[in-house]
This record gives C-alpha cells, structure tokens and sequence, in this order.
C-alpha cells in the first residue's frame, strides 16, 4: 500500500509521520496560515494606528475639552497603557469576538459591521453579478472577434471603466437616469417612504422586502441599486472582460483548437464548450478578485449614492482616529480575502482536475 | 473548411444585435422598477452629513449636528427667541425670578410635563440633570464651571424646590448672560432621571445608555438612528408644550453635496444642509428652492503660537492680518459661506462691534512690509500652516500664501485630519494653524472668556480648551478687562469695555479672526416656516 493511500485510510505504518489523515493535515496547515495571517494584519493595522498622528480622545470629546477630561478618557480607553498590553487585551477581545467600541458611533464595532456590510454586500453581489454576466461574454466575443468592431468598442468601454473616475461616473449617472429622465431611484438604498415600513431581518433590502412579500418596496430598492451597482459593475466589466479576452485569445492559438475546428466542430461549441472551460480556473479568480475589491467597500461610489456601506464606515473611521474600528473593519476585509482565495482553491478543484 | 473571417462577419452583425436588444431590456426593467415618492406631507425630509454623531448625551455632545437634533428632543429651562437670539423665553422654565443683588435666579417649572417613558418630570430631575453634567465633567461641564459650579458645590448651589430650580451664583453675573449660557444651553435640558440611573454602568450617570438614544421631553423624540445613515425624530405625543407642524423629521446622512443637490431639486428632500457655493448659486434662481442662510457664531481664523519665533512679535501678528484679503475672499470662496469679521466677538452678540469697525483690515502689503521690517523681518521669515479638511480652509491658505510671499513671508501649508489637527494644536505643536471655532452665548463674553482670557499659561497647565493657551498667549491686563467687562452692571458701559477689549485683541491678540460663518442651507419652497437663528433651528415651527 502506497504511503498516499496509507494516509487517507488513516491508518499508519509509521506512526511518528502519518498520525493525521492528509486532509487533516492540510486544513490544519489552512487554518494556521489562516491565523498567522489575520494576527499580521491585527498587529500591523494596530501598531500602525497608533503611530498615526490621530488622536482618539478627541475624537470621542471634541476639541473643546479640559485636560482633565482628556486623561480621564485617555486613561478609560486604555492608552495610557504600553502598547503591547493594549494590543494583548484588544486581541483577547477580538478571540471573544468583541472589537470594542466604535468611537465615532458609540456602539461596538461588531454591531456596526453587521450593520453597514449587508449594504456593502447587496451593492458588490449585484454588481458582481452585472460586471460578471457582461464582461466574460463580452471578453470571449472579443477573442473570438478580435480586431471586429466589438473588440473595438469593449476595448473602450474597457478603457473608460479602467480610467473614469467611479465618482465622477456616479454623479453623472445620478443626473442622467434619475435626475433628468427619471428612470431609476435616487441615492439611498430606498425611499424614505419605505424605509421605516420593514423591520431588518437580514439587513439585505432585496431579500427583506421579498420576505416581507412587499413587491412594490422589492421594485423600489431595485430602482436604488441598480445603477450604483452598474457603475460599480462598470469597472469590475472592465477588469474581467480584458481578462477573460486576454485568456482566451491564449486558447484560440492552441493546436487543439484547431484541431476541433478541422474535424468539423462548430466555432461556438469549440470556444464556449473547450476553450472556455480551459480558461474557467483564471476566470474564476479574477470575477473572485473582483468581488472582494467590492466587499471591501467602494468608498466613493457609496459617498455619491448615499449608500451605507462598509467602505465609507472604514473610511470615517480611519478619519476619525477610531482605531477599534478601523482594526475592526481590517481585519474583515482579511478575512474575505483569504476566504475567497480558499474558495477560488476549492473551485480549481472543480474545474481543474489536474488539482485534484 | 469554413472561413474564420466569415463566421466573425455573421457572428459580429449577430453579437450586436443581441447587445442592443439585451441594452434596451434593462433599461426598460430599470424603469418599469423606479417607484418615486415626493416627501411625505407630514414630515420633514433633510439631507445632512450627521456623520459627527457619536452620542446624545447633553453633557457630552460637542458638534453642531447633534446639539441641533438633542434642542428639538430635549428642552431646556429657557431658549433662544428664534427672531432675535439676543433674547431669550420661557421653555421648560415658564418664568424666573432674578434676587437683587443678581446672585440668584430662580426658575419655575411648568407643571404636569411627562418623559416619554411616563416618568412624571420633577424639579429633582431638572437640577440632577445640570449636576450630572458638573460630575461627568466632560467639555460641556465649563459651561457651568465657568459660574463657579463645581463637583464640591454643585448640589448645594443648583438646588430643586417647589417646582422650582434655583441657581445660586459666586458672583453677580449679568442675569442674561446666564440665562444665555446655561439655561438656555444643552447643559440645562431635562433628563429622565429614573431611567437613566437603572441603566447607569458603573457610574457613568446614564452615560453609555444615552450614546445610542435619547431620554428627556421635548417636542419631538429620537425614534431611530443609524449611525452614518438616518435619524428619524417622532412627534412626541404627550408633550407639555405646543404640538410641532409636523409629525416627522427624517434626516438622511448625505456626505456629497452634489448628491444633495440631486435630491433637493428632484423634491425627494426638503432641505438640504451641505451645499457647497457652486451649488448655492446655480439654485439661487430656481423655482422650487430657495437659499436660506443666517449667522452663526462660528469664526474661522488664523491662530499663531506665539511662544517664539516671529509670532511672538505682536507687529509681525498684526503685519500678517493685512495679508488676508478679506473683501476678495469675502466675494469668491466665502460668498454664500460666511462674511468678513476681525473681532473675536461675533456679529449679533451682545457687546460686539458692529460689521465696519469689527473688520478694520483689507489686504495692504505695504503695511504688512512695513510692520515686518519695524519687527525686525525686513527679509520676512519662514514658517507653516496647519489647517484642517473645511472645505474654504485651502483656499484661504493659498490665498495668504501667495501674499505672504509677495512680503517675503514663505509660508509652507500642511492639511491633514481634523483630528490630527486639533491634536497638534492643543499641544502647541505648530506655528500657525488656520480652524474654527464657535461659541454658545450671543454675548462678547463667550468668546472672551476663551480666545483672550488665559488663566494660566505655563506649558504644564495645560488649559487646553483655551484656545488663548492653545496659542501660548497671555495678557494678563487683557484677563482683567474680561473679568471687568463679565460683572459690570451697566450694559452700556459693558458694551464700551467690549469694544476697547475687541480692538485691543485686533492690534495684538494671538490669532487673525477671518470670516464669521453663515448656516446656509437649500430649502424647497413647499416647506413652511422653515425657522433659525445662529444657535438653533426650530423644526417644530415648520409646516407643510
């Protein structure tokens, strides 16, 4: 018996190196990495945040305050303390999973992201889900294409998604589709009228008012989201459909398209059923990439539309001296990252079967 | 074999098709999904950056978006008459009694008045309401400390009767100068006792319970916020008072004024708090909305430390005071923001000088040359300013810069976070750094007592909410004057010790006084009775 198959039956020939099953072994190297990494990324974020010349007494007091109300409360959020005790007691809390307060908010930080990342959430999923069902068409097109007019216009819808600013984006689309011709509903995730006739459940509105069965609410946050998210999407597009051109153009030059090609495969089937399951693996890692540069918030388009998200919480935050809540907010945004790269792994293994 | 080049000209013509056709659907999916309401009719819709909010404790709060939400939650003893804020007029107290030797008011409360929990109001939780403020002793407690109420004293000189609160005063300070400051101020609204003590942590006085909520009476009441996202103020239905116009205040966290500006001219607000000068003007001629603004007692200004260097040198202070271009500013940054002012004591307070002789200077680089070289900096001098993320602070700074240079000045500009700038300041940790501040009382003295008075100014003292230490400046002939001005009886000799002290300030005081404020804001004109003054906006006297 090979030492591979050994190790998957769990049993043992040499107990001192085969003990765990390899599976174990390798969730386990997974969640250690996993560890190491959020615990970098704690320290630094905190270590850095209190190298910054912000100070979070007075964002908690205000400027006009005796000094000794400001060492009253210096001493109360504990920064009179070296700072390895501060960091030891904020990672003893963070393992109890309590960030502490929010100064800015007065309220935990956890409370807070449950509160502003199902806004966050709802914007990228729809986002991700425009940028994505356009742009790897569209991508593949142009590598079927290339040189055609379509690639020409992708390529510049490309270009302008790259280059435009999403602010400017914002505002011009905000005057275009609601200010002038009406077609969409302003910034916001929804009217005020709505807003205090549905009790959260998920905190997505979208899924909350379809709870609810309040069809018309549903239609109203639809008219909100849908063009922060295409504005959102716009970029993402951008990204995945040059990508996905890129990877594909690869392909069409491979032999075994041709191949396909002189023993009578369509052009479609021959692209869309073996090139691009051969490109599937980069896909799946870009529309991934995409999708948490959006989770981990687009400040500037949730500036114009009103929306609140995670990126301009974290933003505020970090303005404010509210170190607890940027440590808060960055350790998240670490955790979708590695997250998504563990599920782009797990899907390599479903489309890849060489990872297996 | 077929042809590459032919399947991509069918395919192409096919592609394109299929793009407008799918471009067309969603357009019209988004459309068919667009629901518009125009504001409710019995509410009051507002756009507003509430970013600052951070808690609704009266004894805490310190920033403006706050403090105008907790006055039309919370009353206070007495208020501000909204068409003259010089006056004041029964609130909570239905009138007062003054001793004659000025060293006691006695205010009486109405009677009958419920907290929204049920709680009956009682004169025991007006005067623990102001005690708390003295003993959380955060910013606010100097508005009371300043009177000689201290954690020693406090409950045997705020003292609860028959339905009566009375103040008893160390010294006779202007009667309506107290009413200003303290009974009219947050540090007076009346705060639910009995709640507040079962859900005290600690001994924070209800502290941390009131970071999320309200507890107090008022003709309205905080029925939601979500920090960065919206507020909503319901009508309080058992309220003592008049019921407000409206049955709802929605405020909608906006922190784009363009967005603003969006949904004020579609009508899906009523009120817009943050339009920027651009804006203001393009709507100045609209229909729908008109722009309303008045003055409110913030002044931006440029402070230097004076501990060494050449701001040590009153000359050279008042040298840079005639670089400022007040009239030019005035007309292109600051037009629709605020107006030229020089004095410490803004326009409209009691004591003030009026708009001429409170704004003395205009841009003279002669007489900037000349003030240096009698310092002693003929060939001018190098130094930085530090300013904050106001939206006219870099304008103005580029402005100075460039005729600072003209002398000879080089002056090197650094913006950074608000907070970091505050931190250096209180420090003393810069040369010259150009931010606002705004005082509570309608009277010279508010900004006296912190912009010229200085009671102590060696660096360990750290009196950091003088922004006179903050500036490491100290006169103490200057001190006296304010001391002398704050108890003189006579209000026309009091005006006239104000104005000796605002032009004394002017010629060598520690900080250039630029530009006083406006409140300004965009307002639909279907909404009724829109009312303010510089210290309050009164959203119960709107209408619909």
């Amino acid at each position: 018996m090979s030492r591979t198959a050994i190790a998957a039956s769990g049993q043992s020939s040499d107990p001192g190196r085969t003990i765990f099953p390899s599976w174990l072994k390798a969730s386990g190297r997974t969640l250690a990495s996993f560890a190491v990494t959020l615990l970098g990324l704690a320290a630094l974020t905190f270590f850095i945040g209190r190298l910054l010349p912000l100070d979070p007494v007075v964002a908690v007091l205000g400027d006009n305050v005796t000094q000794e109300a400001y060492q009253a409360m210096y001493k109360q959020l504990g920064l009179d303390q070296p700072l390895y005790v501060q960091f030891g007691r904020y990672i003893r809390g963070v393992l109890h999973l309590d960030f502490g307060m929010a100064l800015t908010t007065g309220k935990p930080v956890m409370a807070d992201i449950a509160r502003v990342f199902p806004a966050t959430i709802e914007l990228a999923s729809v986002a991700i889900v425009i940028g994505t069902s356009l742009g790897i068409p569209l991508g593949v097109l142009s590598a079927m294409y290339r040189g055609s007019w379509l690639d020409q216009i992708v390529r510049v819808v490309g270009l302008i998604g790259y280059s435009a600013p999403n602010f400017w984006l914002g505002l011009m689309g905000l005057v275009l589709f609601y200010a002038t011709l009406g077609w969409v509903g302003g910034p916001g995730r929804i009217d005020f009228t709505y807003e205090f006739d549905l009790e959260p459940v998920t905190g997505f509105l979208l899924i909350d008012s379809l709870l609810a069965g309040n069809w018309e609410m549903f239609g109203n946050a639809v008219s909100h989201i849908i063009l922060p998210a295409s504005i959102l999407a716009f970029s993402s597009l951008a990204y995945i459909s040059r990508m996905t051109r890129s990877f594909m153009m690869e392909q069409l030059s491979q032999e075994y398209v041709v191949t396909a090609r002189v023993k009578g495969l369509s052009w479609a089937r021959t692209v869309w059923g073996h090139a691009f399951r051969n490109i599937a693996v980069q896909v799946v890692t870009v529309v991934a990439l995409s999708y948490a540069f959006l989770l981990e918030g687009a400040v500037l388009t949730e500036t114009v539309f009103a929306w609140p998200g995670f990126g301009r919480y974290l933003t505020n935050a970090l303005l404010a001296g509210d170190m607890n809540a940027v440590v808060g907010c960055t350790l998240l945004v670490g955790v979708i990252f590695v997250t998504l790269n563990l599920l782009c792994d797990l899907l390599y293994r479903v489309f890849d079967p060489r990872t297996r | 074999m077929t042809n590459r080049n032919d399947v991509t000209g069918t395919k192409r013509r096919s592609a394109g098709r299929r793009l407008l056709s799918a471009a067309a659907v969603a357009a019209l999916c988004a459309g068919a999904g667009a629901a518009f309401a125009a504001t409710p009719k019995n509410a009051l819709v507002m756009a507003w950056n509430v970013d600052a909010i951070s808690t609704f404790d009266p004894a805490q709060v310190g920033e403006v978006v706050t403090n105008e939400i907790l006055q039309n939650t919370c009353d206070t003893l007495v208020d501000f008459d909204p068409a003259d804020e010089r006056k004041v007029q029964p609130s909570f107290a239905e009138r007062w009694d003054v001793s004659p030797d000025r060293k006691e008011i006695t205010f009486h409360l109405h009677k009958g008045a419920k907290f929204p929990s049920g709680n009956p109001v009682t004169a025991e939780d007006v005067a623990w309401s102001l005690h708390r403020v003295v003993k959380l002793n955060f910013g606010n407690a100097a508005t009371l400390t300043e009177f000689g109420f201290t954690k020693d004293n406090v409950e045997q000189t705020i003292v609860a009767g028959d339905n009566t609160v009375t103040f008893k005063l160390d010294k006779p300070y202007p009667t309506t100068l107290v009413l200003q400051s303290i009974a009219a101020n947050r540090v007076s609204m009346v705060m639910d006792r009995k709640t507040l003590m079962a859900n005290e942590q600690g001994s924070d006085l209800g502290n941390k319970y009131l970071a999320t909520r309200t507890a107090c009476v008022g003709p309205y009441k905080l029925t939601r916020w979500n920090a960065g996202e919206s507020i909503v103020l319901e009508a309080n239905d058992g309220y003592w008072g008049k019921a407000p116009g409206l049955k709802r205040i929605l405020i909608r966290h906006v922190a784009e004024p363009g967005t603003q500006r969006l949904l004020l001219s579609q009508g899906d607000v009523d009120v817009a708090r943050d339009l920027t000068p651009e804006d203001l003007k393009d709507l100045e001629g609209s229909k729908d909305v008109s722009i309303v603004k008045v003055l409110r007692p913030q002044l931006f200004y440029w402070g230097f430390n004076v501990a060494d260097g050449p701001f040590s040198k009153e000359k050279v202070r008042l040298a840079m005071r005639y670089l400022i271009d007040y009239e030019g500013l005035g007309k292109t940054v600051m037009t629709y923001l605020g107006v030229p002012r020089a004095s410490f004591a803004q326009l409209g307070a009691v004591g003030a000088l009026d708009a001429k002789e409170g704004q003395p200077f205009k841009l003279d680089l002669d007489k900037a040359k000349q003030l240096l070289t009698e310092a002693g900096y003929s060939n001018g001098f190098e130094a930085s300013v530090l300013f904050g993320t106001l939206p006219h602070a870099n304008p103005i700074a580029q402005s100075v810069q460039q005729n600072a240079a003209k002398v000879g000045v080089k002056l090197s500009l650094e913006r950074m976070a608000n907070a970091q700038l505050f931190s250096k300041v209180r420090g003393r940790e810069y040369q010259s750094a150009m931010l606002a501040w705004q005082t509570n009382v309608p009277d010279a003295h508010g900004n006296a007592s912190r912009l010229v008075f200085n009671p102590d100014n060696r660096p360990e003292a750290k009196q950091t909410q003088y922004p006179s230490w903050r500036s490491a400046y100290q006169d103490l002939d200057l001190n006296k004057k304010v001391d002398e001005a704050l108890l003189e009886p006579d209000p026309a000799k009091r005006d006239a010790l104000y104005a000796t002290l605002q032009k004394d300030v002017m010629a060598k005081g520690p900080m250039a006084f630029m530009f006083q404020m406006n409140n300004v804001a965009g307002v639909r004109k279907d909404l009724k009775a829109w009312t303010w003054n510089g210290f309050r906006a009164y959203y119960e006297l709107a209408a619909k």
